[in-house]
């Protein structure tokens, strides 16, 4: 009657009184015989006392959902007990626990991701492929409807790509318009046109810098058009890429010379030919900052600076390339060639084709978005496919038409925007659900200040990452150099007088039945299995009516003295 | 006078007498001097030179006349049965050593209480100085409130009444190193380890004169005793050092052995050697001596082995086992390297054979002709069929007897592989199986060893089977009308290669007339044909797996859109006349995949070591065009190449990785293990996840940043002192061994 639902606070004491006596009525009450020993402080009792669990008010902390934390664990821990030092067993023992707990941690502050994915919810009778651009500006709030708009410009096609927390936009014609703006507010920072065409553009780390390919040189401007630098070392550039944690700007210019420039010390970080002639495919992947070219004869191949032979190469097509696209995490990438095909390959593990689609025309530009959806750009049409890659899309997500043919389009970070740019200028449409709708400001701030901008590009050249570093397993930094000790160990055991240490060379990350021997055997074993379990069934089915041998005549007790080869 | 004389005389004589006489003894008495009256005459041999010791019994006899004197004498003597001496003081250096090591034990054990105090602070994340701090505990508001009162208007009045004394505040507090109540705890602490010392020098002192063997005999198997109590307590407790222990008793036994002590070739046992003739007890020492040399050196056999020798006993002949390419167990034996070359005989090589054989056939197959040749093949299987099962029911025979439940199953086990090894190609295109008719003999057996032993177990086998039966049946239907149609059974991914390879046994009444057996065995001879090549396929197929065949991709047609706009219309009117090509047949001509695969040969075969000839030809035998060395000389002199290691790619198809070794990676990359890791994989768990913030989260961060020394500036750090060991994480500390090992050091 009374207990309506209120907050109690901690001056409501006269409630509490009550509630108490409520309790005491629900309470069994146990007589129990008090000696000397119950005062004695339980060890166990005070275990409890400070960790309740089980049934009570205050249970502790909440679990970790088990899925989290699994997403956040690197890997299989360290196991104290083979340490076999007490000392640093135990010290080790301690760590370990540190690090479990910063991987608990890491899992309970996802309830801090609190925005939530865009999506499109339609009848199931529509198909959301139908729903233009128009019908979602209607159905929208204004300040999202501003993020659908045109923009027409005269200076032939244009490339657009969005800086690297999504603020911030870059327009470079191949007539030599250069502009970058804040599109968001659409203040402009620059517009100039640099009397030359353009092939290509790219932000540097901060907003504050461009790099423009210009028909001989790269040139280098500022965010008021100044320009800052002209780097004559990369000429005829075709296509860039910016690498934000090795600061690398890795171009290849008309006669397939690979570049990487480190923009932060301005210095060639690797120059050689990759003998792939004229190129101008090219992407990187974010999982391991390798970058991909791809060829006119259907080859995509990885490269890294320091190494003057591909990583790897895939026969992707048969015909040139026209497009790749690696998605957010690495794990897969888009490739579509002239045959008008599309392929999904697990690039992870250089695997594939996952995936093989058939489209109507080859498609111009590959891209995904943070979120993993893919769209393909044909001629005048983009396409959004939403999971495409683990699953065999059946039909796009989202399509627009435009009256103009596509150069190259870009997902804009941290939105659900797509950024096109055309023959005729740039439009940026909504995509629902293509953004990542949670940021973490200390990576990328949409809406950073200019001291936090400082802050950032200081910190982010602290932790700059070498470009030696760049291979195909990112990981392989935290793995021991296993042939190059045994060599150590190897020399160290032809010294006298000197006990070698023993140490057992296992790898952690051991793939067990993931190697294709491993799973030969394991398909050839399987197959071997089934075969006896059926033949003996079988037998034993079809011997119904086999014949007993005759019982051997029988002595009796006088059995044993029956020689045995007489038996036989 | 003269009478004085006379006695004296007397007395002279008789001494004489008596000297004289005692002298005929021949042996010296040294008379005791006595003390005599005091004379002038101070000669050296009136001296004492013995004893000055007062006899107190004579000067006592002095004192009977009158009961008082009776009763000192008395006290006297009480006095003297009373008194003990003193004993000798232990010499210097074996007081010294008792010193030492009491004091040894006293300061271990003072010291020892800090050992879990400096293991714990040892192991924990981090130390922060000063140990000791105020509690910075706030107390709530009311609490403290309450502590103060207001005087009652009584009380002040009481006071104003009571006149206040002025408390003088004693000044002289002089400050003792020590209370009264510690001195005293003192005194007496050094008085109990003094007295320690002494008894400990006491019984030292009296155990080391005891020379009797009897006693040390004694000393030493309670000292034996007490090792075996202790062992065993050990042994309960901590079995590791237990085990330490039992090694160096181990050590101790051995030691004994290696040497003599026992025989009968010591000096004490020849001297009792040469008793042990007349003397019954001599003998049994002797006896008993050699009994114990006997003991030690009889070796220590192993009670466990004995049981499993008479397992292993039990040879059961592998005939059929290793003639079966198929069988796991075969397969897994690393020893045999060449299982094929060595198993090729009997009815393998015969198998093989026939394989050869029957390609030839099928080149120039006429079926006409073939069929007849096969039909031969088919009647020589058959007829070894036969004797495979007779082989087998012997096998059977020796197999069953009912040893123990366990190696029942086992050798059940293994009949069952045997069961499914016997296999014999007959045909060309299609192989027959010999139905194994002794298994429903061996579950004959079998039940009856069962039912000899244990009912139960046969009743569950026999559910096992009918089980596996109905699993069977479910699985494949096809296998109970296998002779119509053996192929339909095949519908495993491993068979799809063959498919088309597949003919339909022909089976004629002229093959059941030419065989000398009953026409049931011959249809059952036929009817495992319908697992057809079985044994075969599985490896065929699994030879060359490739992946692309499972993961073989079907291309999706979408449905999307067509652009309609093209912006080169304006330009290119006239193209628009061409008629529309379908690209792929534009680029059909350019081999890109075979070039690529010829690349990727390349890149293979580039870093792939070569074997290296370092014979001249025609040295010591004939040289030139077309000679080929002799096959002495090419094994000697050709170094063979390492073995290739699988490259990443290999089953890959259409990808190339390059496998490189990247110099300025390495430059990065740890080479060596460090101290408390022995394994890579350890080691490299340990430092798997980064520690700045930019990865994990900042509490953790912070966490794992933390200093493991935090001292608090501008404070002065005291010394540790013995509150210390009263505080309860202190106290708490249980990891033994960090203690153990700290305390080592």
């Amino acid at each position: 009657m009374m207990k309506v639902e209120k907050k109690k606070r901690y001056f409501d004491s006269s409630e509490s009184v009550e509630n108490c006596e409520s309790q005491n009525d629900k309470v069994e009450v146990f007589n129990i015989k008090i000696d000397a020993s119950k005062f004695k402080p339980d060890k166990q009792f005070i275990k409890n006392a400070k960790r309740p669990r089980g049934k009570s008010n205050f249970p502790g902390k909440a679990p970790v959902n088990e899925k989290k934390l699994e997403h956040h664990s690197r890997g299989e821990g360290l196991e104290s007990a083979n340490i076999k030092h007490p000392l640093y067993s135990a010290r080790l023992k301690k760590k370990e626990n540190k690090l479990i707990y910063a991987q608990e941690q890491a899992a309970r502050s996802e309830i801090l991701l609190t925005e939530e994915q865009g999506s499109i919810q339609t009848d199931k009778t529509i198909s959301t492929s139908v729903i233009t651009q128009n019908i979602i500006k209607d159905n929208i709030d204004i300040a999202a409807a501003t993020k659908i708009f045109e923009l027409n410009l005269d200076f032939g096609p244009y490339r657009a790509k969005y800086s690297r927390n999504g603020r911030h936009l870059l327009l470079g014609s191949q007539k030599g318009h250069l502009a970058a703006f804040d599109w968001v507010t659409k203040k402009l920072h620059c517009e100039i046109n640099v009397m030359e065409s353009i092939h290509d553009i790219s932000w540097l780390h901060v907003e504050t810098m461009i790099a423009a390919a210009q028909k001989e040189w790269l040139y280098i401007y500022d965010n008021n058009g100044i320009e800052l630098h002209c780097v004559k070392k990369m000429d005829k550039i075709l296509r860039m890429e910016f690498l934000p944690y090795h600061f690398l700007l890795a171009a290849v210019n008309e006669f397939g010379f690979m570049t990487w420039l480190d923009i932060s010390i301005g210095e060639i970080a690797g120059h050689y030919n990759n003998r792939l002639g004229r190129t101008s495919v090219m992407t990187q992947n974010p999982y391991n900052a390798t970058v991909c070219l791809g060829n006119s004869k259907g080859v995509v191949s990885i490269w890294s600076p320091t190494v003057k032979d591909p990583l790897a190469q895939i026969l992707c097509h048969k015909t040139p390339l026209t497009a790749i696209a690696i998605d957010n995490k690495g794990m897969y990438m888009a490739t579509s060639g002239v045959d008008r095909s599309m392929k999904i390959w697990d690039i992870r593990n250089l695997d594939g084709p996952v995936q093989d689609y058939r489209l109507r025309s080859s498609p111009v530009d590959l891209e995904f978005s943070q979120k993993d959806m893919l769209a393909v750009g044909l001629n005048n049409v983009v396409e959004v496919y939403e999971n495409c890659c683990m699953q065999t899309a059946q039909r796009p997500y989202m399509r627009h038409k435009m009256a103009k043919s596509i150069t190259n389009f870009k997902f804009c970070p941290y939105e659900d925007v797509l950024g096109i740019g055309t023959n005729k200028g740039f439009s940026s449409v909504i995509i629902p659900g293509s953004g990542e709708a949670n940021f973490d400001a200390l990576e990328s701030n949409p809406f950073q200040t200019k001291k936090q901008r400082r802050e950032a590009e200081v910190k982010a050249l602290l932790e700059k990452i070498p470009a030696e570093l760049i291979t195909l397993n990112p990981f392989e930094i935290t793995q021991v150099d296993v042939p190059s000790m045994k060599e150590q160990i190897e020399a160290k055991k032809n010294l006298l007088y000197l006990k070698p240490k023993k140490i057992d060379y296992t790898p952690r990350n051991k793939n067990k039945g993931k190697n294709n021997i491993a799973r030969k055997k394991i398909i050839k074993y399987a197959a071997r299995k089934e075969y006896i379990e059926q033949s003996v069934e079988a037998k034993k089915l079809l011997n119904i009516g086999t014949e007993q041998n005759a019982p051997k005549e029988s002595y009796g007790v006088l059995d044993r003295f029956v020689s045995k080869s007489n038996k036989k | 006078m003269e009478d004085i004389e006379d006695d004296e005389f007397v007395a002279s004589e008789h001494d004489l007498l008596v000297s004289t006489v005692s002298k005929l003894d021949k042996t010296q008495h040294i008379r005791e001097p006595t003390r005599n009256e005091p004379t002038n005459r101070n000669t050296e041999f009136n001296l004492f030179k013995r004893s000055n010791k007062l006899d107190l019994k004579s000067v006592v006899k002095v004192l009977e006349d009158t009961s008082h004197h009776v009763k000192i004498a008395k006290k006297i003597l009480k006095s003297q049965n009373a008194s003990t001496v003193l004993p000798k003081p232990l010499e210097k250096p074996v007081a010294d050593r008792i010193k030492r090591a009491t004091g040894y034990d006293e300061n271990k054990k003072k010291i020892g209480r800090w050992d879990p105090v400096v293991a714990r602070s040892r192991t924990v994340d981090y130390v922060s100085f000063p140990l000791k701090h105020t509690s910075t505990k706030l107390v709530p508001t009311k609490e403290f409130l309450s502590k103060f009162k207001l005087k009652s208007p009584l009380e002040k009045e009481l006071d104003e009444i009571e006149p206040q004394v002025i408390e003088e505040e004693e000044e002289d507090n002089q400050i003792y190193p020590m209370s009264y109540e510690e001195m005293v705890e003192h005194r007496q602490h050094l008085a109990k380890l003094r007295a320690q010392q002494s008894y400990n020098a006491a019984k030292a002192k009296r155990q080391s004169k005891i020379k009797s063997k009897k006693y040390h005999r004694i000393l030493k198997k309670e000292k034996l005793k007490q090792q075996l109590k202790e062992f065993e307590e050990l042994q309960k407790k901590d079995p590791e050092q237990a085990l330490q222990k039992l090694e160096a008793l181990e050590k101790a036994r051995a030691l004994e052995r290696h040497t003599l002590r026992h025989k009968s070739t010591g000096k004490w046992a020849k001297n009792k050697l040469i008793r042990a003739k007349y003397d019954k007890d001599v003998r049994q020492q002797i006896a008993d001596q050699l009994a114990v040399s006997r003991s030690l050196t009889h070796k220590v056999q192993d009670n466990e082995s004995s049981d499993d020798e008479v397992d292993n006993n039990i040879v059961i002949p592998d005939v059929t086992l290793s003639q079966d390419p198929k069988n796991p167990w075969m397969l897994q034996r690393a020893d045999k390297s060449n299982i094929d070359a060595e198993f090729d005989f009997g009815y393998k090589k015969y198998l093989n054979h026939k394989m050869y054989k029957r390609q030839d056939n099928n080149s120039d197959s006429e079926s006409e002709n073939n069929q007849s040749t096969e039909m031969n093949i088919l009647k020589e299987s058959i007829s070894r069929i036969t004797h495979i099962e007779h082989a087998n029911d012997e096998i059977v025979k020796d197999v069953v007897k009912p040893t123990s439940y366990k190696t029942l199953k086992k050798q059940r086990n293994k009949l069952y592989d045997k069961k499914t090894s016997l296999s014999v190609v007959a045909t060309s295109s299609w192989k027959v199986e010999p139905i194994v008719q002794n298994s429903g003999e061996v579950n004959i057996n079998l039940s009856a060893a069962f039912d000899s032993l244990e009912d139960e177990v046969a009743v569950k086998v026999e559910q096992k089977l009918k089980r596996l039966r109905a699993e069977f049946e479910n699985s494949n239907p096809s296998a109970k009308k296998t002779n119509e149609d053996p192929q339909k059974e095949t519908d495993n991914i491993e068979y799809l290669k063959f498919k088309n390879k597949k003919t339909t046994p022909i089976i004629d009444e002229a093959l059941i007339e030419t065989n000398n057996l009953s026409t049931s065995e011959d249809v059952n001879v036929l009817k495992p044909a319908c697992t057809l090549l079985e044994p075969t396929v599985p490896q065929n197929t699994s030879s060359d797996i490739d992946p692309t065949r499972f993961i073989e991709v079907k291309p999706k047609y979408l449905n999307s859109a067509i652009p309609n706009i093209d912006n080169e219309n304006d330009d290119l009117d006239d193209e628009q006349v061409v008629p529309k090509v379908n690209i792929e047949e534009v680029f059909e001509e350019d081999d890109v995949v075979d070039s690529f695969r010829q690349e990727k040969e390349d890149e293979i075969n580039k870093d792939k070591p070569s074997d290296i000839d370092l014979s001249l030809p025609g040295w010591g035998s004939w040289g030139g065009k077309g000679v080929k060395a002799p096959k002495r000389k090419r094994n000697r002199f050709i170094l063979k190449a390492p073995p290739k290691i699988p490259r990443r790619d290999e089953h890959k198809g259409e990808i190339i990785i390059n496998e490189y070794k990247d110099p300025k990676l390495a430059s990065h990359k740890v080479t060596n293990v460090p101290f408390p890791f022995a394994s890579v994989k350890e080691y490299e768990a340990s430092i798997r996840t980064p520690i700045g913030n930019t990865f994990i989260p900042e509490k953790a961060h912070k966490k794992l940043i933390r200093p493991s020394i935090i001292t608090k500036a501008g404070t002065i750090i005291e010394p540790m002192d013995e509150e210390e060991l009263l505080v309860p994480k202190n106290r708490n500390f249980k990891n033994d061994n960090v203690i153990k090992l700290l305390a080592k050091k």
